[in-house]
């Protein structure tokens, strides 16, 4: 099953690139221009990683992420920006953010940290949903 | 829609055990693990990275260097911090806010604030700038209203653009970040990629818009140079003036832009340009050779009614070649005196004395067929020079004497030789134009004959970096050999390795073994202007601490200090030590890479005694180790409890599986070689087990077998480590992943390897410590270790009779190999310490073990 990542940034040229080289990993790419699209874009698909860049028009990056995590809190963010800050890495780190890469990135470190990011998703989820069908047979019961 | 049915179909095909179930805990656990060991792996080569960097050696860096490395640093150990976090909740947040402090520390150190500019003025007219300006106008705006208003000289009017008025374009135009996120997404080492960087940071400035406070001071300023009020303004030369351009210590010459003959009406236009070229690639490179800051290069421009020179040129009060030779020499064309400047049309020449009649010594006239000239419509335009006056001189005795009188004052005022430029106009009337310290290059003085010496106590074949320099003998044996290199000392080794080269900013000269002119270090040696001398024979008569001269140039190495022959070498070329970078990047070192929590059992190994990143890092590691044995002890579920292993016999190892280290459930307390899937077990156990123990006897006398057989800690004696698994010799797995905490009477070894798919993220570190013998002997045996491993590619760190030995990023075959040679090392090493005192025997066990990995890798 092909991993869903959704591409943030406003740099188009770097977006429509990065796109074509994921989707050759056989990564199921979409992509969004700014983070008004981007959480429109979440809204209607299930995404499972979304790669922002930190520094936009619309929204910073790390009110992005914040806005992400609080709606869809299974969603892993990966910070990917040329914005070498300690700073806003720290912030995004704390607001949950999987991890948070400096441009330019090699494909290969970029497509590990997507499986990673993937792989905490799915065993988050399975850790919920085992623990909702635990207290679905053994807590107290409808009320 | 299909594809989430589908998606809905696999994920209920893909059911993984409950959560109170040990198929998921472990699952979920031993990822956190991974991720925490993946992020402990780029730590350590990140700090690794920034400590190579402020060693001084290997390519230059800036501060985008600086704080990508940082900052990625900084995330990973955040990542450590919350992986360990997700192993042992709530056990060790206290090290979130540590680590928040230690980050506020290196972000100070790496934010200083550029030059303050606050209170300065947009605009200074020339008339009120002086020598003290320099702050607000630059360096060479403030040396020409200091000519002007100090000495009384004549310069074009006009005024200067301050930096302020350069930090408000970038402040109005939000440029700073968009201008450091360019620089931090590309590669400048790369030429083809400094040249598109520059180009599109020059671009962001070209097209960025005059702050109307700044156009409305400029404006006013050009009118006040106007001739009559309200008539037309004077055309400009728009000329770059940043803030430490043409001080003494750095020159920037040319690498900024000017603009000369600028029409009133497109100064703005200039200005920009002007102010872009702040990021042209020469400065850009330069500015990285001498670690200066961006945001300390703040442009300044000046603007100077434009001269329409008759003729015009530089004068140097001394040789610029030879600072001994204290003659004045004046270059004179033709025109403008730019095709001087840029050595773009031939000049002529005269050299004259120094004292009262500023005598003519030499002249040197040459034919000028062309010169400089400014175009009516802009700029500036090469127009041929008529026959009579191409061949004629273009500067009569007594007008070199008032440009060598006006560039002696200057050097009088200023205090050091002067490079000057100035032009005659029409009317006979001298202008100075621009002033600034002369650079000089020092020139290579022939040895006296009584300084060379007789007898040289080495020769070398090949002069691969030429200079002599005295300094102490360091041999280099080993990577710990590095830590202890003193600055200003004499690097003898016998490969000259690329990595070394790390060590040159420190290095007074290279004494090598073998090596040749075109290798790597000798390359770095020459930039660096540090003598090295290679194929060198017989290194043994080098002795630690010794004082050598190395000449390089006449390849030859003396005992002593001989001063005639250092003295005649020319000086080192300029490096990074003391830049403005290379301080940012040790302040912010002081919290990154000290490690203060050594001994995981002593009472300090706590949260709160971190006090740098690489504490961070130590504590998260171990904790994380210990947080998984403990919590596998503690949940004993069948197929995760710990197994012993059966091989012929039972063996004294036990094995505790993380995740998917057996191949299926294992039922029993015993499990097999065969239900082990775990990739760097297998090559560690093929190590351990590839070659029967040969001797010294073991201790028992019983041999190989009970030697592996017996493999276990004896509970009478004494165990530094208060560690739970010390007991036992325990592995933890899984498909590829070990851990092995093993001791051997009374020595002491960690292996822990990562081996996947992902070359990147795998790693093999080796501790060891311990041994029944005295501690000359035990650290007599960690050195011949450290020498072993480092020849296979580890990086070895000692401290007394205690080693950790690390080999990363390399491909799974690879890490199985330096696995099989680890294996082989904890099995045979364990009694060498009782042979240590006896040379010939260390020498025997050496070929031995040299020989036995060959085998084995």
């Amino acid at each position: 099953m092909a991993i869903t990542v959704l591409l943030v940034d406003d740099e188009r040229t770097f977006v429509e690139t990065l796109s074509k080289r994921l989707a050759l990993r056989r990564l199921q790419v979409l992509t969004a221009f700014s983070a008004a699209e981007a959480l429109r874009v979440l809204a209607e698909r299930a995404v499972d990683v979304v790669v922002l860049d930190v520094r936009m028009p619309d929204m910073d990056g790390i009110a992005t992420t914040r806005a992400i995590r609080e709606t869809y809190p299974l969603v892993e963010v990966i910070l990917l920006t040329g914005h070498a800050s300690l700073e806003a890495s720290l912030e995004g780190m704390s607001l949950g953010a999987f991890d948070y890469l400096l441009k330019p990135v090699a494909i290969d470190e970029l497509m590990f940290k997507i499986e990673d990011a993937h792989q905490k998703k799915t065993l988050q989820e399975d850790k919920i949903r085992r623990l909702a069908e635990q207290a679905g047979t053994t807590g107290p019961g409808p009320e | 829609m299909l594809g989430e049915r589908v998606l809905g179909w696999w994920r209920r095909r893909r059911r993984t055990p409950a959560a109170g179930e040990p198929g998921t805990l472990f699952a979920a656990r031993y990822h956190s693990l991974r991720l925490l060991l993946a992020a402990n792996n780029r730590a350590l080569e990140l700090m690794a990275e920034l400590e190579r960097a402020a060693g001084g050696g290997g390519e230059p860096f800036g501060m985008a260097f600086v704080r990508s490395h940082c900052t990625a640093l900084s995330v990973a150990v955040y990542q450590m911090v919350r992986h360990l976090d997700e192993l042992a909740p709530g056990r060790y947040r206290d090290l979130f806010a540590h680590l928040r402090d230690m980050q506020e520390h290196i972000r100070a150190a790496l934010e200083l604030p550029g030059p303050d500019t606050a209170g300065q003025r947009l605009t200074l007219p020339l008339d009120e700038i002086d020598g003290r300006a320099a702050a607000a106008v630059g360096t060479k705006m403030a040396n020409l209203g200091e000519a002007r208003n100090a000495l009384g000289l004549e310069t074009p009017p006009g005024f200067a653009i301050t930096a302020r008025a350069f930090q408000l374009l970038l402040e109005h135009n939000q440029l700073s970040a968009d201008l450091a996120s360019l620089i931090q997404s590309s590669e400048q080492e790369r030429p083809d990629e400094l040249f598109a960087l520059s180009s599109r940071l020059q671009q962001l400035i070209i097209s960025a818009d005059v702050p109307p406070a700044v156009a409305d001071e400029v404006a006013r300023r050009q009118a006040e140079l106007a001739p009559s009020p309200g008539s037309v303004a004077p055309r400009l030369a728009v000329r770059s003036s940043a803030l430490g351009e043409d001080s003494v210590h750095a020159s920037f010459a040319g690498q900024y832009r000017s603009e000369l003959n600028v029409r009133p009406e497109h100064l703005l236009t200039a200005y920009l340009e002007v102010a872009a070229s702040t990021y042209t690639p020469q400065a850009m490179h330069y500015r990285l050779q001498r670690g200066l800051r961006d945001e300390d290069t703040l442009m300044a421009v000046g603007c100077l009614a434009m001269v329409d020179a008759r003729c015009g040129g530089v004068a140097y009060t001394s040789n610029p070649a030879d600072p001994s030779d204290r003659r004045v020499f004046v270059n004179a064309v033709w025109g403008l005196p730019r095709a001087v400047v840029d050595g773009s049309a031939p000049s002529d020449l005269f050299v004259l004395g120094r004292d009262d009649g500023h005598a003519v010594l030499d002249r040197r006239v040459v034919g000028k067929p062309t010169a400089l000239a400014c175009d009516p419509g802009e700029g500036v335009v090469r127009r041929p020079v008529p026959d009579e006056l191409a061949e004629a001189s273009s500067l009569d005795d007594h007008s070199a004497h008032r440009v060598a009188a006006m560039a002696l004052t200057l050097e009088a005022h200023f205090g050091c030789p002067q490079d000057v430029e100035w032009a005659f106009t029409d009317d006979g009337r001298l202008l100075l134009l621009q002033c600034r310290p002369l650079r000089q290059g020092a020139a290579a003085e022939e040895i006296p004959e009584s300084v060379a010496p007789g007898t040289a106590l080495l020769r070398g074949e090949v002069c691969a970096s030429p200079g002599a320099a005295a300094g102490p003998v360091h041999l280099l044996r080993r990577d710990s050999d590095a830590l202890a290199f003193p600055e200003g000392g004499v690097l003898v080794l016998e490969h000259p390795l690329p990595r070394w080269a790390a060590l040159l900013g420190r290095t007074a000269a290279v004494i090598a073994g073998e090596g040749a002119i075109a290798g790597h270090l000798a390359t770095v040696a020459r930039e660096f202007g540090v003598p090295a001398l290679f194929g060198v024979k017989g290194l043994d008569r080098l002795r630690q601490g010794m004082e050598v001269t190395v000449d390089a140039d006449g390849r030859a190495v003396y005992e002593g200090r001989i001063p005639g022959l250092v003295a005649a070498a020319s000086p080192r070329s300029p490096h990074l030590m003391g830049t403005p970078v290379h301080t940012a990047l040790t302040t912010a070192l002081t919290h990154i890479s000290p490690l203060r929590l050594l001994d995981p059992d002593g009472p300090d190994f706590k949260p709160r005694h971190c006090r740098t990143l690489h504490d961070v890092t130590r504590f998260c590691h171990e904790q994380a180790v210990r947080e998984m044995f403990s919590f596998a002890r503690r949940h004993p579920f069948p197929r995760h409890a710990s197994k012993q292993l059966y091989h012929e016999v039972p063996m004294q190892w036990w094995v505790l599986d993380l995740d998917d280290g057996f191949a299926h459930e294992v039922p029993g307390p015993y499990v097999r070689l065969d239900d082990i899937t775990s990739r760097p077990m297998l090559a560690l156990w093929e190590g351990m087990t590839a070659i029967p123990w040969e001797g010294p006897p073991a201790m028992t006398g019983r041999g190989f077998a009970s030697v592996l057989f017996e493999a276990t800690a004896n509970p009478a004696l004494a165990t530094p480590f208060r560690s739970p698994y010390a007991q036992r010799n325990y592995f933890m797995i899984s498909s590829s992943f070990m851990n092995l905490q093993s001791r051997f009477g009374f020595h002491f070894s960690t292996v822990e390897a990562l081996v996947g798919e992902r070359d990147p993220e795998n790693y093999l570190s080796f501790s060891f410590k311990g041994g029944a013998a005295d501690l000359e002997r035990r650290r007599a045996r960690v050195g011949l270790l450290a020498d072993v491993l480092e020849g296979q590619g580890f990086s070895v760190k000692v401290i007394e009779d205690a080693a950790t030995a690390r080999i990363s990023a390399m491909s799974a075959e690879a890490m199985e190999s330096r696995l099989r040679v680890v294996g082989y090392l904890v099995m045979h090493t364990r009694q060498l310490d009782m042979v240590m005192a006896d040379p010939a025997a260390v020498r025997r066990y050496r070929d031995k073990l040299l020989a036995d990995i060959r085998r084995v890798a």
